[in-house]
């Protein structure tokens, strides 16, 4: 199968550049990430992340004609040739595919990702009704691979204020938690013209989800939580 | 560079959609029962008690709304700050000249009936 | 048992003191050739919501200047008229048109996103579709109606 796939090298300080590569698969190679395992011995100064190989972890997140996905959950059937890899839009480059996601988890420290709650602990764990629980489905599932955010134009235009997709359904994860008591100060942090409020929803985040989550549905119940508060 | 906040911004471009989708469907609904206009019929529907406040209130409607659209295009594609603030300073003298001659136009209309 | 602690309280403004939200310092090549990203169809919507509402941004000036020209006198009321009846203004009125009907349709669209209706990523895609397709259509019929 021909590839053709983002190259650069900070170390020789020449422009990033396209380079083509030709790889049979074989029995077996299933997904993108398996080529890409079987192009790094043909050529082992190609750059990418990977680790669990099954969508968990979240590292081999890239652009894939055209549109952001995991290497490893990407079927190589019906993938157009030539298959052009590129890294995640919008993020510094690092080498080759791989990007410098700082910022990105700036944003996720940002809205506090964890259980705030100051009453006395229990004896046991703080519990939660089957559907106070359920509320939180569709939330807690994100890896932060962060193919939502390098794929939404507003956090292409604003990365260093808009909060992306990424960080506002994990915001909404723990507004939307029965647990948590610190919902009026996330609301309060998240009523800004840049954090929350750069979305337009036009809804790539959703599209490329790779587990098939939905930030900009929790983004909308950010949006509606903020009405419901003031009004 | 916030002006008008999140939030607020926010409901002020929904509010004023709502508000311009119901005054377009009313034109459409009064639209075909009108017949063709000549000047002084213009002008009396412009002078009246109803079609000059639900003039006044479109273009009221209709500058808040592109205000807050235009800052929000603004805020994505202008970086510079002094950029930033020449265009949106721009921006709201149009919209603000906008209104203006409007209103003007309406009184005018208003004192000679 | 071992009790769980409960996380410090984070300094206040600051959550993550050693955390870098500006651009980072050091000059690294980003991608972002939009012409090599290929644009869901919603995508497409939104960007012809933006392009429609600048065009609807520009006729606003000439809008008020027409509509103070029509109040003025009989005889502005008449260039005004003839104006909007030469050729050059059908094609004007063609693009305003079109402007008209997508940025409506389109803010329709997202009024009801907003209060969850239709905001499920296939009904999202549909509706996309559909005011990309009815706002042309719509544009036509505003014209014919207009001229007729």
């Amino acid at each position: 199968m021909r590839l053709n796939i983002y190259r650069y090298d900070p170390e020789r300080g020449d422009p990033p550049r396209m380079q083509a590569y030709d790889v049979q698969p074989e029995a077996g190679d299933k997904k993108l990430l398996d080529l890409l395992m079987r192009l790094r011995v043909q050529d082992d100064s190609l750059s990418f992340r990977r680790s669990c190989r099954e969508g968990v972890c979240g590292s081999d997140a890239m652009n894939i004609n055209g549109r952001n996905g995991l290497a490893c959950l990407t079927a190589l059937d019906g993938l157009k040739e030539p298959i052009v890899l590129r890294p995640l839009p919008g993020f510094p480059v690092i080498r080759d595919l791989v990007v410098d996601m700082t910022q990105f988890f700036a944003h996720y420290h940002s809205i506090r990702p964890w259980l705030i709650n100051d009453e006395p602990l229990p004896e046991r764990e703080r519990l939660q009704t089957p559907t106070e629980r359920e509320r939180l489905d569709g939330l807690y599932e994100c890896i932060l691979c962060a193919c939502c955010s390098a794929f939404c134009p507003s956090y292409w235009w604003n990365p260093d204020k808009f909060i992306g997709p990424s960080g506002l359904l994990q915001a909404y994860r723990f507004i939307a938690d029965s647990r948590d008591t610190a919902s009026a100060e996330r609301l309060d942090f998240l009523d800004d013209v840049y954090r929350l409020y750069r979305c337009r929803t036009i809804m790539n985040c959703t599209e490329v989800c790779p587990k098939g989550l939905s930030p900009s549905h929790a983004i909308e119940r950010i949006r509606l939580a903020l009405l419901q508060r003031s009004s | 560079m916030r002006l008008f906040t999140g939030q607020r911004a926010w409901v002020v471009q929904r509010l004023s959609a709502l508000l311009l989708l119901v005054l377009i469907l009313l034109a459409m609904l009064a639209l075909p029962f009108a017949s063709p206009l000549d000047f002084s019929a213009w002008r009396a529907l412009a002078g009246g008690a109803l079609g000059g406040p639900l003039i006044a209130l479109l273009f009221g409607a209709l500058c808040a709304h592109a205000w807050v659209g235009m800052r929000d295009i603004v805020l994505d594609y202008l970086q510079p700050r002094g950029l930033r603030l020449a265009v949106l300073g721009l921006i709201t003298v149009v919209l603000l000249g906008v209104l203006a001659r409007v209103l003007l136009s309406l009184a005018m209309v208003a004192l000679a009936a | 048992m071992v009790p769980v602690r409960a996380a410090p309280a984070p300094p206040a403004g600051s959550y993550c003191p050693r955390a870098r939200m500006d651009k980072p310092p050091h000059r690294l090549p980003v991608f972002l050739n939009l012409a090599q990203i290929r644009f869901p169809i919603g995508a497409i919507a939104s960007i012809a919501h933006r392009v429609s509402g600048v065009l609807l941004f520009i006729a606003l000036p000439v809008l008020a200047a027409l509509l103070h020209a029509s109040l003025r006198s009989e005889a502005d009321f008449a260039s005004v008229r003839g104006l909007l009846s030469s050729p050059l203004s059908l094609v004007v009125a063609g693009v305003l048109a079109w402007a008209l009907a997508h940025h409506v349709l389109a803010g329709i669209r997202h009024l009801l996103m907003d209060v969850g209706i239709g905001s499920e990523l296939e009904r999202a895609r549909a509706s996309a579709r559909l005011i990309l397709v009815a706002a042309p259509a719509l544009a036509l019929l505003l014209l014919v109606w207009g001229l007729s």
